[in-house]
């Protein structure tokens, strides 16, 4: 009973922690690159559920062509925001970067605040379940898992197997190094920061299919904090380490879960999270660089 | 010819000013060779002439075409490349990659075979570590790999910001060597930065002293030599 209680939780876990890496991705890929750490991050996962919702109950489509708009809308806010601000911050000290991003991320929410209100907001997507004996799971949900592991792998390929990927491996590696062999150096950064807000946004979409309720404009708060601890885990500068390292988040934060609700008197879910928070601070003390290589 | 001339050249980081207004001139097809102290502004000259550093004043001409502001890519475009000081290679790429990438752009894509084949014949044993990682080949193989991404980049002319750092001497030798190579052999033109300054009197062809971000003296090779002034003022040989 306990046993296959804890699988059902587990593939729910993996299923989420997919979607968690995906959500965890577009951080990596501009800390990496940039040496930034976009603390607005949760803001732009947020606009990625307001899309998606928009594309559902406004234009009657299915979530799936959200992604689309979610990319868009991503790059371009991540174009902006990088020629506009990010550009003239990248040699100044971290603080003024870190207080750029920071102050973006509440730009986001009250402009999204001023359209579209601030009470929660959700809508029902009904896609059939698939029934594995221990757990059932909601296709909307396998979806969007398939879909983040889709975007993990071609982002791999994309940085190993393309020449922008290259040029921008090739920046991350050594920028002096990457300037004398003739890479425009600024537009690796642009690309990098705008694919960085892209992937976000579009995880954002990815985490409605997922959880489609609870959508208001100061929902990205706790995905940011979720997504340091993962980035974390996965060794920071490592896109795709991220994604490892949200497999392993979810399947923790479930496995987790599991285990505690069978003690009496404790709310398992505060549990998880404080859980969550002491491995990573137990991790940033073994390996501060994460569980993974980093560059 | 002169294909590159600098003139009243001014740039530094933030508020410090490291370049006083200095002017020097590279013939085409020569080895004209920069020397100095420590922290006079010669790495910095090499980053502001190929656009890294931003310049604040004067004028920068390659090949009769005004490049002062030109970004750095554009540069490398026109055949002008850098070889920097403390090599900047790709450590987790294999040597083959980070040959690739100093191929990167259109042009020089175009020649990438032969100037693959030119590489491996002047360093061959880039041939025979081709798959190993950057970061685990020894200080002069490295060294190597950074001379022959520049040259990757199919350059008519290459800046090279203290080649011989750290090597052993007689490893010393073999760069002076090639570098002479470059200009017989593949005709290039070459602004060498260097410490060692008697190996880089005996190479160049022309020689421009700097101090505290000014050009103190010029001249032919054996004329700095037989100025014991300048020798102990700036030389220290
Ligand atoms: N990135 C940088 N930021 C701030 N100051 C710098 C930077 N690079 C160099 N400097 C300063 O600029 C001055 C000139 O440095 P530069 O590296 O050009 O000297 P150099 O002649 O190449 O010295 P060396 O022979 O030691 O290589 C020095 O005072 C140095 O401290
Ligand atoms: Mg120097």
């Amino acid at each position: 009973m306990f046993a296959e209680q804890l699988a059902g939780n587990l593939i729910q876990g993996l299923v989420l922690g997919s979607i968690y890496g995906m959500a965890t991705m577009g951080l990596s890929m501009i800390f990496g690159v940039l040496q930034v750490v976009n603390v607005g991050h949760g803001a732009f996962i947020m606009i990625g559920a307001f899309t998606t919702m928009t594309v559902f109950t406004k234009l009657g489509l299915n979530p799936i062509f959200a992604i689309p708009f979610a990319l868009v809308i991503g790059m371009a806010l991540g174009f902006l925001f990088y020629y506009v601000v990010m550009q003239r911050l990248i040699k100044a000290p971290e603080l003024a970067s870190l207080l750029a991003t920071f102050s973006i991320g509440i730009i986001l929410e009250e402009t999204v605040k001023l359209t579209f209100g601030s009470e929660f907001r959700g809508f029902n997507w009904e896609t059939g379940k698939l029934d594995l004996g221990v757990t059932v799971l909601p296709y909307s949900k396998l979806i969007a898992a398939g879909g983040s592991a889709l975007v993990a792998l071609l982002l791999y390929l994309w940085y190993h197997k393309t020449r922008s990927g290259t040029a921008v491996r090739s920046v991350i590696e050594d920028s002096e190094g990457a300037r004398v062999c003739g890479i425009n150096v600024n537009w690796a950064y642009a690309l990098s920061f705008a694919l960085g807000i892209g992937l976000t946004v579009t995880s954002g979409v990815f985490l409605t299919m997922f959880i489609p309720v609870g959508i208001n404009p100061y929902m990205g708060g706790g995905y940011t904090v979720k997504a340091f601890v993962i980035a974390v885990l996965g060794g920071l500068a490592s896109p795709y380490g991220a994604f490892f390292g949200g497999l392993i988040f979810g399947l923790m934060e479930n496995g987790s879960y599991t285990i505690l609700a069978t003690i009496k008197g404790v709310e398992p879910f505060a549990l998880t999270r404080f859980f969550s928070f002491v491995t990573l601070l137990v991790i940033l003390l073994i390996r501060p660089t994460g569980l993974f290589k980093s560059q | 010819m002169a294909m590159l001339k600098v003139e009243n050249l001014e740039s530094g980081y933030g508020s410090m000013q490291v370049l006083w207004q200095p002017s020097l001139e590279v013939e085409k097809g020569s080895i004209t060779s920069l020397l100095g102290p420590n922290g006079v502004g010669k790495s910095t000259l090499l980053l502001t002439v190929l656009g890294v550093v931003a310049p604040s004043g004067g004028k920068i001409t390659y090949e009769d075409l005004d490049v002062t502001r030109m970004p750095s890519h554009d540069k490398v475009d026109l055949g002008l490349t850098l070889v920097p000081e403390g090599k900047h290679l790709f450590p987790s790429m294999t040597v083959h990659e980070n040959l690739l990438m100093g191929a990167y752009r259109k042009e020089a894509r175009r020649h990438r075979e032969e100037s693959l084949e030119l590489v491996h014949a002047l360093f061959p044993i880039l041939k025979e570590r081709e798959k190993q990682v950057a970061g685990s080949l020894s200080g002069g193989q490295q060294q190597m790999v950074t001379i022959a991404r520049a040259l990757m980049t199919k350059p008519k002319m290459i800046m090279m910001d203290e080649p011989s750092q750290g090597l052993a001497p007689k490893l010393v030798g073999e760069v002076f060597e090639t570098i002479e190579k470059l200009k017989e052999e593949v005709g290039l033109t070459i602004l060498l930065v260097e410490q060692n300054a008697a190996a880089s009197l005996d190479a160049a062809d022309y020689v421009y002293i700097m101090h505290e971000g000014r050009i103190k003296a010029e001249g032919k090779p054996e004329e700095i030599k037989g100025s014991s002034e300048i020798r102990e003022a700036y030389l220290g040989v």
